[in-house]
């Protein structure tokens, strides 16, 4: 117990106090995760929605593995993305192996089967006749996929709030693609792993609260806004 | 305005929709009747683009409609709706003018027309999923002719409406679509709700059309046992006619002999239909012009929407129709003696 007040003391103290290197690693933690939620919204969305509408072959092998890709272990996808990224990659002319970037790749790879899985779950859960209906009343298929989509948008808010989960908390990928590198790749989940085994448990404990007060703030506002939209409907 | 020719198409369920020919006019009312499982919604998902056709050839508004390019244009000419309103999330005045921001239009005044011909004006700024079942209905019927639709396609459009809330929705349709000239596919197993709108009928089972005509034609002239059953014939006796004399026709059926006019010959195997609306009751023989007049018995009354049933044993089985106020004015019931009578040309022969 005395731990966890420690932890609390110091952690509010670390941002008060504008430590910069903690507000550096809050940044960058911020950072790669929304940008990968969000390519992986870009990505996510519209294929869920069209492997939900679309009649095609082996479509439930798909949707298989696109339920298979939500329960990708991160450390698999690190090892994975460090190999596609190292310099005898087929990635490796990039350079974004120890970087950012290759982080928010390695997140967006995670993020991605978690959004398009439940925009799937979604789309399906719309009447079936809702997309055909759209497009006789002479929608194009984009215009019918998006009229589709918006129909069921809180379904969809919960599919970013469960992405946006699955990457800010994860350590394994980020660990292994980013390398852990202060101030360059030093992220929320990677500085509490190396606080803790430096044996700094008031400091990883700070960090770790940091972490889940920060989730914990944005998937109010998300739920905010889709519980905002619930009831005005 | 569509012509279909040589239509076979073969569903992974093995349901097998074969069509050898089906021609509809600009402008005409056309309905499909059938049981469940004829065939109906396959048909009119292909004239609506939405279902890809085996062999065969389509044509819509003189354009190929088998043309996967010219797929969108054709359905931005007709209208499609389902038996359930897909209505979204929004105003009502926001789904009504959806036809036209797909297809980059402003609303002209157009939309406040549907609401006024559909009398929905009052829900302009309601939101959709708020409405009732028939005000949903009306919402969608108003969206669908908002965009002036050449070819409009309705599936059971008013199967789960009650019967006052149908019978209004069917006058208003009924009166926009002949004013402008549309043409209309109605798919329905309703036989009154197709006579109510359509001027022409076509009878699907088993995924064949078997019979097109006017209502007309179709309840006093069914081709074949199956549509008969289906038009509501409900007498149906096997026979066969042992002569002909100018165009009327002695039949010879179990337990009795009937004269029908019809163009079968002597010596035909048929079955003759009669329709229990064309059969009069009496307690007494009649001097009148019927041909045919049998004295039976009455087996059973059961009543059926706004009259009664009457099963009839003339050494053949009869049903009549009659009105509660003639069976309660006659007095009849089970086990009284009566006289059925019906016209030569009351009565229909199929070759069997």
């Amino acid at each position: 117990m005395q731990f966890i007040l420690e932890g609390l003391q110091k952690g509010f103290s670390l941002l008060v106090s504008g430590d910069a290197e903690v507000y550096s690693i809050v940044g960058l933690s911020l950072l790669v995760s929304v940008l990968a939620t969000a390519v992986s919204v870009l990505i996510g969305v519209p294929l869920g929605g069209l492997i939900a509408i679309k009649k095609f072959p082996l479509k439930k092998l798909v949707i298989s593995l696109v339920n298979t890709g939500m329960g990708l272990p991160p450390v698999v996808v690190g090892l994975l993305a460090m190999l596609l990224l190292s310099r005898n990659g087929p990635l490796g002319f990039l350079g974004w192996l120890y970087t950012p970037a290759g982080m928010i790749l390695a997140q967006v790879i995670i993020a991605t089967p978690v959004i398009t899985g439940l925009s799937l779950s979604a789309m399906q859960s719309l009447d079936r006749e809702f997309y055909r209906q759209m497009l006789t009343l002479g929608a194009r298929q984009w215009q019918a996929l998006w009229v589709c989509l918006k129909e069921v948008k809180l379904s969809i808010l919960a599919a970013v709030i469960a992405g946006f989960g699955s990457v800010i908390s994860e350590v394994g990928a980020v660990m292994m693609v980013g390398g852990n590198i202060r101030r360059q790749t030093r992220v929320l989940t990677t500085a509490t792993v190396l606080e803790t085994q430096m044996g700094n448990f008031d400091t990883a404990i700070a960090l770790g609260l940091i972490l889940l007060s920060l989730t914990f703030l944005i998937n109010t506002a998300l739920t905010f806004i889709q519980q905002q939209k619930a009831g005005a409907e | 305005m569509i012509k279909l020719k040589n239509l076979e198409l073969r569903l992974p369920s093995g349901f097998v929709l074969r069509i050898d020919s089906l021609e509809i006019g600009e402008g005409e009312m056309f309905a499909i009747i059938g049981p469940n499982g004829a065939g109906k919604t396959t048909l009119l998902n292909v004239l609506g683009l939405l279902q890809e056709t085996g062999a065969g050839a389509l044509e819509i508004a003189g354009r190929n409609a088998l043309v996967p390019s010219d797929r969108t244009a054709l359905r931005r000419s007709m209208s499609y709706l389902f038996s359930r309103p897909c209505l979204v999330n929004d105003t009502v005045y926001n789904n009504i003018i959806l036809p036209l921001k797909f297809r980059g239009e402003k609303d002209d005044g157009r939309a406040a027309g549907m609401l006024e011909t559909f009398r929905i004006t009052g829900l302009r700024d309601c939101n959709a999923n708020q409405l009732s079942q028939g005000e949903r209905h009306r919402v969608s019927l108003a969206r669908a002719f908002v965009t002036r639709p050449r070819l409009v396609l309705l599936d059971e459009p008013f199967s789960s409406l009650d019967a006052r809330g149908k019978e209004a929705i069917i006058a208003d349709l009924g009166r926009l679509t002949r004013a402008a000239g549309t043409t209309v596919v109605l798919v329905t197993q309703d036989r009154e709700e197709a006579l109510s709108l359509a001027d022409v009928l076509g009878v699907m089972k088993g995924g064949r059309l078997l019979q097109r005509g006017g209502p007309q034609e179709l309840f006093s002239r069914p081709a074949s046992a199956e549509v008969a059953d289906f038009m509501g014939v409900e007498t149906v006796l096997s026979g066969e006619v042992s002569a002909k004399s100018d165009n009327l026709c002695s039949v010879s059926v179990a337990g009795g002999a009937l004269e029908v006019v019809s163009a079968c010959e002597a010596g035909e195997k048929v079955l003759v239909c009669v329709r229990p609306e064309a059969v009069s009751v009496s307690k007494a023989a009649g001097a009148g012009s019927m041909r045919n007049q049998f004295k039976g018995r009455i087996t059973a009354a059961e009543p059926w929407r706004l009259e009664y049933r009457l099963s009839i044993d003339c050494g053949f089985s009869l049903l009549a129709a009659v009105t509660r106020r003639s069976l309660d004015e006659l007095g009849l019931k089970p086990g009284d003696e009566v006289y059925a009578s019906f016209k030569a040309t009351a009565a229909h022969l199929i070759r069997r």
